[in-house]
């Protein structure tokens, strides 16, 4: 688990203009899911993921990883062998161009000891995982940008890290290639029982990949949550744009509608997928409802906007909370 | 003494003058440029306090006039190398004028790439050391070597100014006969060994950039 308890960062442009980065920043990471960190330009979250393995060290607050209650205390030695368990891949990939696939992937161990044999086996069969099988001995020069983002991954997973901190991964990458990359990535998460940070600024990628999202905006994490909750009950401002961007627009449907009645917005727990609540409903009690919006999300869970008669609501409502369904007002 | 051989002794100071103070300049400036690089703003360490006092001797040691620096380091010239004549005694100079020249170039070099690159090997948990020199180093070879080229052959420059004061070479053959004694023909060929040295200098720093860079 990774845990920011009030976390500050600023910048000093010059005497007088100071950027505050981070600006109180509390967040819980839970082992074993992908957090993504999304946000507009100059949000703060490559900051915030920079913060997690002190490539940016900041200044007030706490962050807690393996049990260390605040990294920043950590003396020199401490904080390499933190950061050699936490891999991290990049938006330009930052592989060393002069070195083979094979000695960039190999290359976290050889800065700390001298290779073994069984280096060498494990760094076949991790190109191999990443779907670079006969690229061993290419150049980066050599490869696309969606290889290049493999090594990348190879060379963050080497040293067996339990978090992997991705700042923009895909945003140089194709949308086919990004969905590629973006499955590795969870396929990895899954077999290495990984902690994954992902920072981007596409809700795509949230919706492809994350478990929970944390929005941030002007430094601050403005909204925290599951995906799927998220989604059905956005509050922030930023938040309510960003689902909309992947078709969860039911937030302007709703303002946009003027018919007389209640608009409420449904949440279908997983479980309910596949019946057919609202035509029972319908019938049983003999209610008109009127389906404005329906999507489901990552979970599969379906979210859908309605419309009823004012007077019928109260038969709704109680029905279809009854079923398990989660209900709002819109 | 035959033309020939007094061509092929003043090559061959040339090439001496221009190789050692080619081979020491690339080591003290890798040293300078590498310590400019590491205090620098975006550098590894940034140490205002020292970078401002590294720049400011190479900002120096780049403005002063070649000719002039001979003149200055008459005394210090004389003191290690017993002479103020011939190649050896122009080597001083040489090798002093063309450190800061290159420290910047390799300064330029390794910023080049610098934060991208330096921020990689944190992320491993590798030391400064070793991103200095299993990165950094490494991943700038061909600028490096680009620079040395270019550092050698404004030695060659600095050879023929020395030339004309006493440390023979090409410089000094040019300046004698062509000057001194008006044999144009011997300024012209000792013109063309000149650019045929830059040349074949070019050429060799080409190959091993060439060699030593994936393509
Ligand atoms: N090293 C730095 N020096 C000065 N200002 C910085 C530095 N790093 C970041 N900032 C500033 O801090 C703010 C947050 O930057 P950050 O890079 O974290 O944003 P971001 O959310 O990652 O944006 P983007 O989506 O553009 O990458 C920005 O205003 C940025 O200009
Ligand atoms: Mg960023």
């Amino acid at each position: 688990m990774i845990t920011l308890k009030h976390v500050y960062k600023q910048f000093d442009i010059s005497k007088k203009r100071h950027i505050k980065a981070l600006n109180d920043v509390s967040l819980t990471i839970q082992d074993n899911t992908i957090h993504g960190i999304i946000g507009l330009s100059g949000a703060g979250k490559s900051t915030l993921i920079r913060t997690l393995n002190q490539l940016e060290t900041h200044d007030e607050g706490e962050i807690s990883v393996f049990g260390y209650q605040d990294i920043k205390r950590l003396n020199k030695e401490s904080t390499r062998m933190l950061r050699r368990r936490m891999g991290m891949i990049f938006q330009s990939f930052n592989l060393l161009e002069s070195k083979t696939v094979l000695n960039n992937i190999l290359f976290p161990i050889r800065v700390q000891r001298k290779l073994h044999q069984a280096d060498y086996q494990k760094a076949y069969d991790i190109i191999n995982d990443v779907g670079l099988k006969g690229y061993a001995s290419s150049y980066p020069h050599q490869l696309s940008g969606g290889q290049k983002q493999r090594v990348g991954i190879a060379r963050a997973l080497i040293n067996d890290p339990e978090i992997l901190l991705c700042d923009e991964p895909t945003s140089a990458l194709d949308p086919l290639t990004t969905k590629q990359i973006l499955a590795l990535i969870k396929r990895l998460k899954h077999k290495h029982h990984l902690t994954v940070v992902l920072v981007t600024h596409d809700m795509h990628v949230i919706k492809a990949v994350c478990d929970e999202v944390t929005v941030m905006h002007e430094g601050m994490p403005v909204e925290s949550g599951t995906i799927d909750n998220i989604l059905f009950n956005p509050t922030h401002p930023i938040t309510k744009e960003l689902v909309q961007l992947i078709g969860f627009n039911m937030h302007d449907v709703a303002k946009k509608i003027n018919k007389p009645g209640l608009v409420m917005s449904l949440k279908f727990p997983k479980h309910l997928t596949g019946e057919s609540l609202i035509s029972t409903c319908i019938n049983k009690l003999d209610v008109e409802i009127n389906i404005l919006f329906a999507n489901v999300t990552p979970n599969t869970e379906g979210i859908m906007l309605i419309n009823v008669n004012g007077s019928e609501q109260n038969q709704v409502k109680p029905y279809l909370e009854k079923q398990g369904v989660v209900i709002k007002d819109a | 003494m035959h033309d020939f051989d007094m061509y092929f002794k003043a090559f061959n100071e040339t090439v001496y003058m221009t190789l050692i103070s080619t081979i020491i300049t690339f080591v003290f400036g890798l040293v300078l440029g590498v310590l400019l690089y590491v205090t620098s703003a975006k550098g590894l360490k940034p140490n205002k306090q020292v970078y401002a006092f590294l720049s400011a001797i190479t900002s120096i040691g780049r403005s002063i006039p070649f000719l002039i620096l001979i003149v200055l380091l008459l005394p210090f010239t004389r003191f290690i190398i017993g002479t103020i004549l011939g190649p050896s005694a122009a080597l001083p100079a040489l090798i002093i004028g063309a450190i800061p020249f290159y420290a910047r170039l390799v300064e330029l070099a390794l910023l080049e790439k610098g934060k991208t690159l330096s921020e990689t090997g944190v992320s491993f948990g590798a030391t400064n050391t070793t991103i200095i020199t299993r990165i950094m180093i490494p991943e700038s070879k061909a600028s490096l070597i680009r620079g040395i080229t270019v550092t050698s052959i404004a030695i060659v420059g600095y050879t023929s100014i020395a030339g004309a004061i006493g440390a023979g070479g090409l410089g000094n053959l040019a300046y004698l006969y062509g000057y001194a004694r008006n044999r144009q023909d011997v300024t012209i060929i000792a013109t063309l060994l000149i650019i045929a040295l830059i040349l074949l200098i070019q050429l060799i720093g080409d190959l091993i950039v060439k060699r030593f860079t994936p393509n």
